[in-house]
């Protein structure tokens, strides 16, 4: 530790002030704004971009457009969330869990990083409930 | 040369102010090319990174300083030299960087590089924290066996860091032809960024394009095929530590879960093997694909 000078100290400082004055500017800028789904054909895009090989044959979006769950002709279900100014998918499985209330599905993957979300799916939430009680989730 | 001299030190006000005008681009011409908080956690990753080799370095030096006792010329600092040397390391860089996408030990620490899902210049400098830990610096250790002296090294290995900053962008399309033969562009990296199973694993260089021409790894980019960011799980975090971490701990508890004879296999064979085939590896994902499009057009 000796041999540290003051410089040594003070770049990592700097770029961190750097770093955040960037990242409030990028806030500022309002750049990476509320993205949505804008209908089926963009959720289907969004399952083949996750994978290749989903083909949809049931879906359901949320009212606002923040998420969707879609079934393939294998059966799996594919979760597909807003994560920034992007979506995120996962293949449900029995570690994801599911809870109902009225017309909202509460939906996690599983994995805690990934985080849960709330989808608002009308009249088919109860379907969709019933539907991931099947899978196991 | 000062021993230690490191350019990318002094190449970082250069970063910063290169980030802030694509913003501005960014702002006038695709908004969604950024997110402050994917910005947050590139620019945070890039940080560490330092630091973290500010840390290893003693480590690297003392691997470097070894290994060039048993040299096998006496290169000296010749001019040409240092043009061969940038020319090899770069050939090293390309070997480094295709064992980083294919044996899930280097990839643990380089899959943050590409865990963003967009892709600018903030992206560039999501770096790893475990790169030495993962012994990545071994890859150079080839060029200080030939004679190369370690500062000429590491100095070369810098300006090859400095060079692939700025293709990291959405903001420039094409270069001129005969550029984008030599050189490795926007274009040439948004393939290899890019999740499209056409494009997966795809374009490793450094500097030099040719080495992917060379060794069969090239993929130009379509017009049709509009590149999709990120890794082939995405990572639905912003979460830093998560960003650092998430494929050390993925090994580890695959490696726990497994059954003793396959325990290894989760740290030498590709991304997505699975000793139970429940995964796909990118090779999988593109002849799953390409069996897919035969008879369909692109995409």
């Amino acid at each position: 530790m000796g041999g540290l000078t003051a410089a040594q100290f003070i770049q990592p400082a700097v770029s961190l002030l750097a770093i955040l004055a960037l990242a409030w500017l990028a806030h500022g800028m309002r750049l990476g704004e509320d993205v949505r789904i804008r209908g089926e054909d963009h959720a289907r895009d969004l399952a083949r971009e996750a994978v290749c090989d989903f083909d949809v044959v049931d879906l359901v979006l949320d009212r606002a457009g923040i998420g969707a769950l879609l079934r393939d002709t294998r059966g799996r279900v594919m979760l597909i969330k807003r994560h920034g100014a992007h979506f995120v998918a996962r293949l449900l499985d029995t570690h994801a869990d599911a809870q109902l209330d009225r017309n909202f599905l509460t939906i996690g993957s599983g994995e805690k990083t990934f985080g849960r979300v709330t989808l608002d799916l009308g009249n088919k939430a109860q379907v969709w409930a019933g539907s991931l009680r099947r899978l196991g989730v | 040369m000062a021993p230690g001299f490191n350019p990318v030190a002094y190449a970082v006000p250069g970063f910063v102010l290169l980030v802030l005008l694509e913003m501005v681009w960014a702002w006038r011409k695709s908004p969604n090319s950024y997110e402050p908080r994917d910005t947050l956690t590139s620019l945070a990753m890039g940080l560490g990174s330092t630091i973290a080799g500010a840390l290893t370095a003693g480590l690297v030096g003392a691997a470097f300083l070894a290994v060039y006792q048993y040299r096998l010329f006496e290169i000296g600092w010749a001019w040409w030299a240092w043009a061969a040397c940038f020319v090899l390391d770069d050939m090293a860089y390309y070997w480094f960087h295709r064992t980083a996408h294919r044996v899930r030990w280097f990839w643990a620490s380089h899959v943050n590089h590409h865990s963003s899902q967009h892709y600018n210049l903030s992206t560039a400098l999501r770096q790893t924290w475990t790169g030495t830990i993962a012994f990545s610096f071994i890859f150079r250790l080839p060029l200080l066996l030939i004679g190369f002296p370690p500062e000429m090294i590491l100095f070369c290995a810098g300006l090859n860091l400095i060079y692939q900053f700025w293709f990291h962008t959405e903001a420039v399309d094409k270069c001129p032809r005969w550029f984008e033969a030599i050189f490795n562009t926007p274009s040439h990296h948004r393939v290899h960024h890019a999740t499209n199973p056409l494009y997966l694993d795809r374009n490793y260089a450094g500097v030099f394009i040719i080495w992917d021409r060379l060794f069969g790894t090239f993929q130009p980019e379509l017009d049709e095929v509009r590149p999709h960011y990120g890794i082939v799980k995405q990572l639905g975090s912003f979460n830093l530590l998560w960003v650092a971490f998430h494929e050390w701990i993925g090994i580890a508890r695959d490696m726990w879960n497994a059954p003793w004879g396959s325990k290894l296999g989760y740290l030498w064979r590709p991304p997505g093997w699975s000793h139970d085939a429940s995964r796909d590896t990118s090779d999988a994902i593109r002849e799953r694909w390409l069996a897919r499009t035969a008879q369909a057009p692109a995409e």
